[in-house]
């Protein structure tokens, strides 16, 4: 597999993000085994430390635990928590600007809704 | 943790040319060193004087021993595969197989013939008969049977197509390397290994001229977009190189902080390769 790592981002960080996107995707499921450290970093060619590394940060946020000698799984309650600090970085980072912007373009909630359901009606 | 290579003064001089010139290193186990430099720098020279291959100045421990005069021990814990081909072109597979079982006392029969066994290579298959990806195939099945601590590679992938360079590594990274291992490469091709390394040394004229963990690397150095009326104030921060993109310039800033850094432009970090440029600047000139 090839992909392609953004430069102004370190690619630990970038790892977390992509085990995160994959438990609030449901591709990985609470309990489900992450894929070993060696198996990642052969895959994606970065050293082992790299992958060490993005595995004890969701460790220190209990999104994911060491298992001994079976290695690291997708903790109970991981997508809820996920859910919630996705969540509230969104209104504390991405709502305010957001907002804004709508106010500016003078677009309301009505409006809004109303494209929004259009919008799955024309996927469905 | 001990290191696992400590060189220190270390020189070696030819005829006419300075190889090595007054080095001191230090390589912690469990590391993937890349050592880059431009042809001619001393990287082959440096790796053979690990090796014990060839004599030198100063005071160089490898494992603890010195590789001038403790080579047959040295030999039993360190592997190496160089560009040049050493592999006989008459031997056939299980001969190549049975000579290191042979003369190995760390060479496990069964993985190498594991590796072997998901290769096209075939037990009667000469060398002369493999392309240059298939010798590096057979060559690299010997060594990672070995279970040495210490990996050196000069210029492994040369000449091999994408997909025994990506295979390569990707071999090496699965089932080869852990916290005790050490490997050591030297490559033109730094784009590839560049995730892969754990510490960067760079080498030009004899002299280490950068030695680093990769992850300092990002922090120590940083790329700059910065537009045309920003320019005169990043130059006056030193950058070791600045070069031109559709009207804004792109500088290469060494140990300045990043906040600083900020108000300039957007902040990358640099490659590998942009990084060697701009140290090599004037090399060959």
């Amino acid at each position: 597999m090839s992909i392609t790592w953004n430069d102004s981002v370190p690619i630990y960080r970038q790892l977390r993000e992509r085990v995160v996107a994959m438990i609030l995707d449901g591709a990985l499921n609470e309990g489900d085994p992450l894929p070993s450290v060696r198996q990642v970093a052969a895959d994606f060619q970065i050293n082992p430390l790299t992958v060490s590394k993005a595995y004890q940060e969701l460790v220190d946020d209990q999104l994911v635990e060491k298992r001994r000698g079976l290695g690291m799984f997708v903790t109970d309650g991981a997508r809820e928590a996920l859910l919630k600090s996705e969540r509230e970085r969104f209104l504390r980072e991405e709502w305010p600007t957001l907002y804004a912007r709508l106010q500016r373009l003078g677009l309301d909630l009505k409006t809004l809704m109303r494209e929004a359901a259009q919008d799955t009606e024309n996927h469905s | 943790m001990n290191a696992v290579i400590t060189a220190s003064g270390l020189s070696k001089r030819y005829k006419n040319a300075v190889a090595l010139d007054n080095v001191s290193f230090d390589i912690q186990p469990g590391r993937i060193v890349g050592l880059i430099g431009p042809n001619g720098a001393g990287k082959t020279t440096a790796l053979k004087a690990l090796l014990g291959l060839t004599d030198f100045q100063g005071h160089l421990s490898v494992l603890g021993l010195d590789p001038r005069t403790q080579r047959d021990k040295l030999m039993e814990q360190v592997c190496f595969i160089a560009d040049v081909a050493v592999l006989p072109r008459w031997i056939r597979v299980r001969e190549a197989v049975d000579f290191v079982a042979n003369v190995h006392p760390r060479f496990n029969r069964a993985k190498c013939e594991a590796f072997l066994a998901r290769t096209k290579l075939t037990p009667d298959q000469r060398v002369r008969q493999m392309s240059k990806g298939m010798i590096v195939q057979l060559h690299l099945a010997l060594v990672m049977a070995i279970d040495a601590r210490i990996l050196v590679l000069d210029e492994p992938t040369l000449g091999l197509d994408i997909l025994y360079r990506k295979q390569f590594y990707q071999s090496l990274l699965e089932e080869y390397f852990d916290d005790n291992k050490t490997i050591i490469v030297t490559t033109h091709q730094v784009e590839e290994i560049e995730h892969i390394l754990t510490d960067l040394m760079f080498i030009r004229d004899g002299r280490i001229v950068l030695d680093t963990d990769m992850e300092a690397v990002g922090e120590r150095f940083a790329e700059v977009l910065v537009s045309a009326d920003m320019a005169a104030t990043a130059r006056q921060l030193n950058p070791l190189d600045e070069r031109q993109v559709f009207g804004k310039s792109i500088f290469l800033f060494d140990g300045i902080d990043h906040a600083r850094l900020q108000a300039l432009g957007e902040i990358r970090r640099p490659s590998v390769s942009d990084l060697f440029v701009a140290t090599m600047k004037g090399t060959y000139a």
